[in-house]
């Protein structure tokens, strides 16, 4: 019977490819849901300005930098020689470690593989593969000190 | 079982201890406690022996001193006065008062003069025992001689009663009942005595209010007196539940004669009409009766709280708003700062009340404020503002604003339960409800500006928090959609992925 | 290297050739399921409960990326996962829902192997493990139950461990190791965390392994009395394709369940609506239930006095308890006929006799028919008869069919407990009285019917 011959094939591949598709789909609206379920949700911070509380105020005076949580980040502030407010992005440009501000060297410096940047965030030396982002920070009427939000890299 | 032989001996050993250190019953007084009637029962029942036993030994000595002058011989009379189950303290007073002693003695009286526990209804001199000794006069220690005169200790029988009284015609004109309760009611120091933060000037407050001219100079027979309201023997304090002057009581005391057609027959009002008798029953379905009486509240206020108790008389029509405002403050204030109060002053319309009613004051409804048939605005402002359809526009703003409010918060409120069965996050949407809620309520109180601008300031949040709720569930219900429709997705490829199988099976089974 | 190793190519061959794989393929080719006169409905039900297991340790593990034990962070990350995290309140819903699934399919696949006798020789072991499992099963479920930390769990979890107490000698020792401290607090949530999350799957995946490998090695159990095994039907593909047939409907229904009433049925003893955090200072709410598989047990407690015997009516009911469960245990050894591949009606009349008697137990501790003022005299009253009559009628169709279509001819067991459910709600006895007399007829009746088998067993010459 050759039509069988040539209709078998041509039905049971069309039943292999349906049984597949369908598989593939299945899977794909199991795996869905999962993968959305895994994704972390962006984390509530208040999105605003932040003021340092007076803890961090001490500690600022005191060592001349201090890292702060501003929406959900961590942001270096720090006082230069002339005694400016600066800020910058605290997590390391190359494998995300928190920097410190050396004071004695007008340097920021990552302990983690000894990159060195400059006081605008300009890697000097080091692995890093970018520079730090600038944040905006100012001294206020009543000593207080507020970060704003993030200023691109000139 | 074991237990129970060490047990008995143990309690008869404490029994005897215990009667050991009771002195014995005087013969004569045992005689009536065992005393049995014509069947053959006890005469004195268990409870009452029981309480007799829990005396202490001066009250026993009180009681049998009693059967020893012959003054209590009878065991039904004994019964009567130990039923009474009365504390030491007024057992005291009323064992030394042979007034009462005698009058409770049925041998020695005549059954229409008689105190009882349960006299017959409507017996004028029949008095209630319970009543007399309930009294908080008799609590006090002046029982029936303090008043009626006589030595309570005297055995005999002596006519040195109504010494203090008229003799002839105190039924008639009553007036002599004022300086009686006055001889010491009305004396700061002798009250103090006995109760320094009761007042004492009861008799000057009545002496110029409507009740104390009608008795004092109309002479009218139908006129109250102290003893109208609070009784005669069985006199309570205003905080006893079974007192007339009770705040849940007030309105049956004061619907005595205020309820009475014939009573009010003739009165009338200070504009001239005939004196109303319908006050108590309005109160009585008003939003205050009911809250008084249905739920207990005792904010709520009664009769006296508007018109006074001595010195009570008709609310004054600039006195209406100040009344109500010792509660309501903050509709008061609203409402004294609107241009409605210099309305009303003009028309001489009591101000809260002409809205409100003053006896049948009913709940409050946002249609009052409509344009409809249950509208109180548009009526009057028909009437006497037919120049100024801004109010009506006002009033219809009001209605239309707090009734959106009002929907919605409905309307949502059956949308959240709806959502939160179906497992949806309905918190901030309840959240906004209570917002909502709170914002119609301070909405309503609001309408007493009379101004829309003073309105709208708490009125605004309100619209918007309504705004904010509709979009949550407008959130809440697409989200719901979503699950639907991703369960009827999943529903659809799990049925191609079983028939596929189906068919594979089939066919590696041929 | 063998040669049937060169001649296989591709993954197979690759496979073959280190770790001779090619006889464990030729076991699963050949491997075949027992047909019989008899439905094979009841085979698959190993493998639904397998399915919603999975299915649990899935959703499990999901929920442990977002879940925090602690007393102030466990009800509040629930909440941030059923409300905030995207399908979160799905993977809750689908692991309550397929928690009640598979105790239903675990119960289904007990009692039907019971009723085949699957249980008895060489399979004893499977059994056993299988019964392991299941109290690992209910252990899951009470574990679990306290995880969300609401109202509910909390007074639910306080009543069941209270339970312990009444273990002889060791029962104050138990109820502080289970709660961690006399009390239901956080430690007691940090026990259970690590019982429900640890404990419980190592202990219960190892006795799935042995139940599977002892299942393989013997393959499953033929039907009773069959002199010749028919030819049985394939494994693979048959079977397994059937079986994933039904995977994907339980799939399906689970779904839909878990979509549309993500908060249960609402039947009491089965709502897991995330409600408020518990509060140990506020008293229990009246109507506290535990979750239905525990009902029975709770209802019988209610049933014992406070002290019979001399002991505490607690301690037992949990005797009383402790004897049924060892007998359930070793019914493999203890029934003989079917050790003789012999019908043994016998063993399923006790098997029916047993879903009689929870199943009242289960209809009153739901307090069917009760009236307003559930806990007043009249109400238990009422409560007990209309069940009485509800479990009549359900036991009296049991009846007619196994005596219609299956032939049996023992009703002692399921007489009795019919016979108690009956003493006790329609006339009116007290449950232990309507029990004592149930049982005091059954052990008769028993015994008569024992002593008359041996005695025409003796007069046919000891010929079976």
């Amino acid at each position: 019977m050759p039509e069988q011959e040539s209709q078998r094939p041509t039905r049971r591949s069309f039943l292999d490819l349906l049984l597949g598709v369908s598989a593939i789909a299945w899977l794909a609206s199991v795996v869905y849901p999962v993968l959305r379920y895994l994704k972390p949700l962006p984390r509530a911070g208040t999105g605003g300005p932040t003021r340092l509380s007076p803890a961090e105020l001490a500690k600022l005076s005191k060592d001349a930098f201090v890292i702060v949580p501003v929406s959900g980040k961590r942001v270096l502030v720090f006082q230069n020689a002339a005694q400016q407010l600066l800020a910058v992005d605290a997590k390391c440009t190359h494998e995300g470690c928190t920097v410190k501000y050396l004071a004695s060297e007008s340097v920021i410096w990552c302990a983690c593989h000894n990159a060195r940047f400059d006081l605008d965030g300009r890697v000097l030396s080091g692995p890093p593969p970018r520079p730090l982002p600038k944040y905006a920070v100012e001294r206020q009427e009543d000593g207080g000190v507020l970060v704003v939000a993030e200023r691109t890299q000139a | 079982m074991k237990r129970l032989l060490p047990c008995t001996l143990i309690c008869s050993l404490a029994l005897a201890v215990s009667a050991a250190d009771k002195p014995p019953i005087p013969e004569k007084l045992a005689a009536l406690l065992t005393a049995t009637n014509d069947t053959g029962q006890p005469v004195i029942t268990g409870e009452q022996r029981t309480y007799f036993d829990g005396l202490n030994d001066h009250i026993t000595a009180l009681l049998s001193n009693a059967t020893e002058t012959e003054i209590i011989t009878r065991a039904d009379h004994l019964a009567s006065i130990l039923a009474l189950g009365l504390r030491p303290q007024k057992m005291e007073v009323l064992l030394q008062d042979n007034c009462v002693l005698c009058h409770t003695d049925p041998e020695v009286q005549k059954p229409e003069t008689l105190f009882s526990l349960s006299p017959p209804t409507g017996s004028n001199s029949h008095l209630n025992l319970r009543h007399v000794v309930d009294d908080v006069h008799f609590a006090r220690g002046l029982s029936c001689s303090g008043c009626h005169g006589g030595d309570p200790a005297s055995d005999k029988l002596e006519h040195t009663h109504v010494k203090e009284w008229p003799a002839t015609g105190r039924y008639k004109n009553r007036a002599w009942v004022l300086s009686f309760c006055a001889r010491c009611h009305s004396d700061p120091v002798f009250m103090n005595r006995f109760n320094p933060a009761l007042p004492t000037d009861q008799l000057a407050k009545y002496k110029d209010s409507p009740h104390g001219k009608l008795l004092i100079e109309t002479k009218d027979p139908r006129a109250p007196d102290c003893l109208s309201c609070h009784g005669v023997h069985g006199i309570r304090t205003a905080k006893n539940p079974l007192s007339t002057v009770n705040p849940k009581r007030v309105h049956e005391t004061c619907a005595a004669c205020h309820a009475n057609p014939s009573t009010m027959a003739g009165f009338k009002t200070p504009d001239g009409s005939p004196m109303p008798t319908n006050q108590v029953a309005e109160y009585r379905a008003s939003v205050h009766g009911r809250a008084l009486l249905e739920r207990g509240d005792l904010g709520a206020p009664t009769c006296n709280k508007c018109h006074g108790n001595h010195a009570a008389m008709p609310v004054g029509l600039s006195s209406v708003s100040q009344s109500c405002s010792l509660c309501h403050a903050a509709n008061a204030s609203l409402f004294d700062g609107s241009k409605h109060k210099i309305a009303f002053e003009e028309h001489k319309w009591p101000q809260c009340a002409k809205c409100h009613g003053n006896h049948g004051i009913g709940k409050t409804h946002d249609a009052m404020l409509s344009g409809g048939p249950r509208s109180l605005c548009v009526e009057c402002h028909q009437q006497y503002a037919k120049d100024n359809p801004a109010c009506t526009a006002t009033a219809e703003y009001f209605y239309a604003s707090i009734t959106h409010m009002n929907e919605g918060w409905n309307r949502f409120g059956a949308a959240a339960e709806h959502l939160a069965i179906r497992g949806l996050d309905v918190e901030p949407i309840h959240d906004k409800l209570n917002e909502l809620a709170d914002t119609v309520k301070q909405a309503r109180s609001h309408i007493h500006s009379f101004s829309k601008n003073s309105f709208d300031q708490v009125a605004a949040p309100g619209n918007k928090a309504v705004q904010e709720i509709s979009a949550l569930v407008d959130n809440a219900n697409s989200e719901y959609r979503f699950r639907q429709l991703g369960l009827a997705g999943s529903i659809v490829l799990i049925a191609l992925l079983m028939t596929a199988v189906y068919f594979k099976l089939r066919r590696l089974e041929r | 290297m063998s040669d049937h190793g060169h001649e296989r190519s591709g993954l197979r061959g690759w496979l073959d050739r280190r770790y001779q794989i090619t006889p464990l393929i030729e076991f699963l080719r050949h491997k075949e399921v027992p047909k019989g006169p008899h439905s094979m409905v009841w085979y698959y039900l190993g493998g639904t409960t397998t399915f919603f297991f999975m299915v649990q340790v899935l959703t499990g593990v999901l929920l442990l990326m977002y879940y925090q034990p602690g007393e102030a962070t466990a009800y509040e990350s629930m909440r941030y996962l059923t409300t905030k995290v995207p399908f979160g309140w799905l993977m809750r819903s689908i692991h309550c829902w397929s928690a009640h699934l598979m105790i239903i399919s675990l119960v289904a696949h007990m009692f039907s192997t019971m009723m085949l006798k699957a249980y008895r020789p060489p399979r004893e072991l499977t059994w056993v493990t299988g019964y392991i499992m299941f109290a690992l099963t209910l252990g899951f479920g009470f574990s679990g139950y306290l995880l969300p930390w609401n109202k509910l769990a909390f007074f639910a979890t306080s009543v069941g461990t209270d339970l312990v107490k009444s273990v002889p000698v060791a029962g104050d020792w138990l109820l502080h190791v289970l709660r961690g401290g006399p009390d239901v607090t956080a430690n007691t949530l940090y026990r259970f965390f690590a019982l429900h999350v640890v404990i419980l799957p190592l202990l219960f995946v190892g006795l799935i392994a042995i139940h599977l490998l002892f299942v393989q090695r013997q393959g499953m159990a033929p039907p009773l009395g069959q002199k010749v095994a028919p030819r049985g039907m394939k494994f693979f593909p048959s079977f397994a394709l059937r079986d994933l047939l039904l995977w994907l409907f339980c799939l399906m229904i689970l779904l839909v369940l878990s979509v549309f009433l993500p908060y249960g049925p609402g039947i009491p003893g089965m709502e897991w609506e995330l409600g408020e955090k518990a509060d140990p200072f506020e008293p229990a709410f009246p109507g506290i239930k535990p979750e239905w598989y525990f009902l029975w047990e709770y209802q019988l407690l209610k049933e014992f006095p406070p002290h019979l015997f001399g002991l505490e009516g607690p301690q037992v009911c949990l005797l009383v308890v402790t004897l049924l469960l060892a007998v359930w245990a070793i019914i493999p050894w203890l029934d003989r006929q079917a050790a003789r591949n012999e019908p043994s009606s016998g063993f399923s009349d006790f098997g029916w006799g047993a879903i009689v008697f929870l199943t009242f137990l289960t209809l009153k501790a739901w307090d069917i028919g009760g009236l307003e003022s559930v806990d007043s005299p009249a109400s238990l009253k009422v409560i007990a008869r209309t069940c009485a009559w509800w479990t009549l009628g359900l036991g009296v169709i049991v009846i007619i069919v196994r005596f219609v279509f299956y032939l049996d001819r023992w009703f002692i067991f399921t007489g009795a407990a019919l016979l108690h459910v009956a003493l006790h709600g329609l006339v009116g006895l007290s449950y232990l009285t309507a029990g004592a007399i149930a049982a005091s007829l059954a052990a008769a009746a028993v015994g008569i019917r024992i002593l008359s088998a041996r005695k025409t067993r003796a007069s046919l010459g000891g010929v079976v």
